[in-house]
């Protein structure tokens, strides 16, 4: 427990990638309703959950009741992750003698509910919440139902129960994912509203249809409303639901079906099917290519930067960054920890802090106080014993580690033993200190030696892009290996920053479809190339990737 | 006569003294089950959940897998026959390191013909068939308020998944205060020689006065209580069909799964002998105003009289 930013979103990605591994094996199982609560359910494990994996038992653990018990591989996947058994006995899903049975059971020790048959769950967690109050014990129970689940009676049964008898020590999150096992929920059977029409971004974009929080407010309950696949906003609605006394608290997360994995995604036909296992290995690349992206807000208008953090949060950046400048280890001077503090309270994405300060060991505690998530420090300002110190504090203090290196510097040998800890290698591709500067050619080359030192190193973490990065060369840059995206001028110099976030992503995207098809070629040839493009079937996609591969001469 | 119902409602207060983790729960019914005296006992400990039966049978779930020793009640029209997705699943079928099935007590009132005048959609035929399907699951039908009281003590003690049906019409006495109660066992109320009736809930004390009768026509008939249905006394009906050679079954119940079924299953694998089953002939029940329950009873051959018949046709079936 308490891991950071990184560290969660690496066990998240972990799962799902046991999830893949387990589901292919299995040949059949739900990888579509494991992803779509998958960050939940690493959030709850990695962060707020009280458990031991030693003592499954422990009387005093929260409870994790999964009512949508088909999206057990997601379960069992984190559970591995967590240490209840190894990673390896994914592999033995849904097997005969297996305790990994399609559905969650008691027979694999730390499975709170054995689920299957849907709408059971909340009523069960009722039942557990109420023993803990007669009990004195102040574990939570915390419930995970599908929206497909909710159109059983007993949901609504339970929903008038847990508020009749207050069972404030209950958080429910509903997996609002829009698909079910026939087609999408709101032409199967509207939750908020019937979809005319197949094309189900209709009832993600339109915030007007969504009744369903409506819904539960008129049961009684204290409702939150988030996205469901931004850690920072489930993390930040739990710790409001353990807060809010006298009511129970249902969180509706807005999630894609089969998150992650392109063809996947808001498709119905992923809702209870298992991936061939010819093209796993090119999942779990798509897996690995994640990505992040970064408005860095100084390249607005530096008097406001208030407004500057709103627009962030209107065009729906991953993060914010936050280049800090002392005016000694850079020519120019930006602002300091107050600020941030300052800018704080105004948004919960979070703060990717970079610090071109000298001695940033001395300044390093003052950043963590000021609600920064993660921080990165300098190559040429540290060494082994700083750079320790810093690494050491910002881990104790859940903030995810970050390490730059300027352009002329290449990674310092005494940096390799922090590898498998670092979070973020930030490799800068403009000097730092002054804005509006060209990327730097030369970068791509250094990305390609680094890249192998990094590998031998086992390095983990994520490789931040920062400097001139713009929507004419992101696409390389990510093909480089860089994850998250640091954008000045491209995007917060833009008037509808909104618009350029989207096109930075639809870049990336791009890129990185090419390099999927890259590795269906290497490993399968044209027959795999196109199957893979054969299995986008949502939307525009699969033209997009054929395009992609004609140019490639793939088919 | 007595009432099966404030029995219950007795004994749940004794049980509920002697151990804190027994809870209780109702459906809107917690006032002709008379459990609401629990409630006000103990306030905390009780649960009345409305008009939602599953709810009830999953919210007992929840709480027996933490620890507590729920008992949940309401009319058996609406238990088995109406949770029986979440009874399977969520009480039988979870199944904690070294048990079998939660630790659930269901207890049903209203059961068979007997109901009355509610009618047919309230007259439960099929709880029986529909329990002892279910693996872990024991099955227990009382006769009298004196099985009553102590099946509920014995439930609270024993752990695991239960379903105890109880009529809604007052029983006569049928046991002795006295009388032992053990899970799986039978109990012989008069011993006989030319024949077996087995008989569960009500029909009990019509199988008594059959044989009452038939002695008067000198035929010797063993009469006994078979209360636990699931599991079900193998020795003791191998040893009837071995002594008496033929056996008459009576309940109120649909004969297709029930007691009968049972016995016949059971007798069928140790020592067959003629049988006849007794009961609801796979049809559903009508309404009968209190005072008329005996005939419709009579409709379905539920009577001591056709008792004392079909012993003594069966007698000449006797391999």
């Amino acid at each position: 427990m308490g891991l950071n930013y990184y560290e969660i979103k690496k066990n998240i990605l972990r799962a799902r990638k046991l999830v893949i591994k387990a589901t292919a094996l299995a040949g059949s199982g739900h990888p579509g309703g494991s992803f779509s609560m998958a960050e939940i359910l690493g959030c709850l494990f990695n962060k707020h959950l009280k458990f031991d994996p030693q003592n499954p038992q422990w009387e005093d653990r929260d409870r994790l009741v999964l009512s949508k018990g088909h999206a057990a591989p997601g379960l069992f996947s984190n559970m591995a992750v967590m240490g209840y058994f190894p990673e390896s006995e994914l592999d033995t899903l849904r097997k005969f003698g297996s305790r990994l049975q399609g559905h969650p059971d008691l027979k694999c020790p730390g499975v709170e509910f054995c689920g299957g048959s849907l709408g059971t769950g909340l009523s069960y967690s009722i039942g557990i919440a109420l023993a803990a109050k007669l009990d004195s014990k102040d574990y939570h129970v915390y419930t995970i139902i599908g929206d497909g689940e909710s159109d059983e009676g007993q949901i609504w049964e339970a929903a008038m129960t847990a508020a009749k008898y207050k069972v404030d020590n209950l958080t429910v999150f509903l997996d609002r994912n829009f698909i079910q096992q026939d087609s999408y929920t709101e032409q199967v059977m509207p939750l908020d509203e019937k979809l005319e029409g197949d094309d189900i971004s209709e009832m993600w974009k339109d915030a007007s249809r969504w009744k369903t929080g409506d819904k539960w407010r008129s049961f009684g309950w204290n409702v939150i409303e988030i996205a469901g696949h931004r850690v920072e906003q489930i993390d930040a609605a739990i710790t409001k639901a353990n807060a809010t006394k006298g009511v129970p608290t249902m969180i509706i997360s807005r999630t894609v079906k089969g998150k992650s994995i392109e063809h996947m995604e808001d498709n119905p036909e992923w809702h209870g099917k298992s991936p061939d296992s010819d093209v796993v290995p090119i999942i779990d690349l798509e897996l690995d290519s994640q990505f992040m992206i970064a408005p860095s807000i100084i390249a607005g208008d530096m008097t406001h930067l208030e407004n500057e953090i709103k627009r962030c949060i209107s065009g729906r950046s991953n993060y914010i960054h936050l280049d800090v400048m002392d005016g000694k280890f850079v020519p120019n001077k930006t602002f300091d920890h107050t600020k941030i503090k300052e800018l704080r309270p105004l948004t919960i994405i979070p703060f990717d802090t970079h610090l071109m300060i000298n001695e940033p060991v001395k300044h390093v505690g003052d950043y963590i106080d000021a609600g920064s998530d993660i921080i990165t420090v300098h190559a040429e300002v540290t060494d082994e014993s700083s750079f320790g110190e810093i690494h050491d504090l910002l881990k104790q203090s859940q903030v995810s580690v970050g390490f730059a290196i300027n352009p002329d510097t290449e990674l310092p040998e005494w940096s390799y033993k922090f590898l498998p800890t670092i979070d973020q290698l930030t490799v800068m591709s403009v000097v730092p200190g002054k804005s509006g500067q060209k990327y730097i050619e030369g970068t791509h080359a250094k990305m390609a030696r680094l890249n192998s030192i990094l590998k031998e190193h086992h390095f983990s973490g994520y490789i931040e892009a920062d400097g001139g990065v713009n929507i004419e060369n992101i696409g390389s840059i990510f093909a480089d290996g860089a994850r998250v995206f640091v954008g000045g001028g491209a995007l917060i110099g833009q008037q509808d920053i909104r618009t350029a976030i989207r096109d930075f992503r639809d870049a990336v995207l791009k890129s990185r479809r090419r390099i999927l098809l890259d590795k269906a070629q290497e490993i399968g040839g044209t027959d795999l190339v196109n199957k893979w493009i054969g299995l986008h079937v949502v939307g525009e996609k699969q033209e997009q990737i054929k395009k992609i591969a004609q140019e490639a001469e793939y088919i | 006569m007595t009432d099966m119902r404030s029995e219950y409602s007795k004994s749940l207060i004794q049980v509920g003294k002697e151990n804190l983790d027994v809870v209780v729960l109702g459906a809107d019914t917690s006032n002709s089950l008379k459990t609401s005296v629990f409630g006000k006992e103990f306030p905390n400990r009780f649960f009345n959940v409305g008009i939602a039966e599953a709810n009830l049978v999953t919210i007992s779930a929840g709480l027996a897998i933490s620890g507590k020793i729920p008992f949940a009640s309401t009319y058996a029209i609406f238990l088995p026959g109406r949770a029986v997705d979440q009874i399977r699943n969520n009480i039988a079928y979870p199944s904690p390191p070294g048990k079998k099935g939660l630790n659930v007590k269901l207890v049903s009132s209203h059961g068979g013909l007997s109901v009355g005048p509610d009618g047919g959609s309230h007259q439960q035929i099929e709880d029986i068939a529909i329990m002892r399907v279910i693996p872990n699951f024991r099955v227990f039908i009382p006769s009298d308020t004196v099985t009553v009281s102590k099946l509920t003590r014995l439930m609270a003690k024993e752990y695991g998944p239960f379903y105890m049906r109880m009529a809604r019409s007052k029983t006569p006495l049928v046991h002795s205060e006295s009388q032992d109660f053990q899970i799986g066992k039978g109990i012989t109320l008069r011993d006989g020689s030319d024949c077996t009736i087995v008989s569960c809930g009500i029909t009990v004390q019509m199988a008594l006065e059959a044989a009452e009768s038939l002695q008067q026509e000198g035929i010797s008939c063993r009469v006994l209580d078979m209360f636990s249905i699931k599991p079900i006394d193998n020795e003791l009906l191998e040893k009837a069909a071995r002594e008496t050679g033929c056996i008459v079954t009576t309940e109120e119940h649909n004969i297709v799964g029930g007691m009968g079924s049972a016995v016949a299953e059971s007798v069928s694998e140790s020592y067959p002998v003629p049988i006849k089953r007794i009961g609801v002939q796979d049809m559903f029940g009508e309404s009968a105003r209190d005072n008329e329950v005996p005939l419709l009873l009579e409709k379905h051959g539920i009577t001591s009289f056709n008792m004392a018949k079909q012993v003594k046709e069966i007698r000449s079936k006797k391999l």
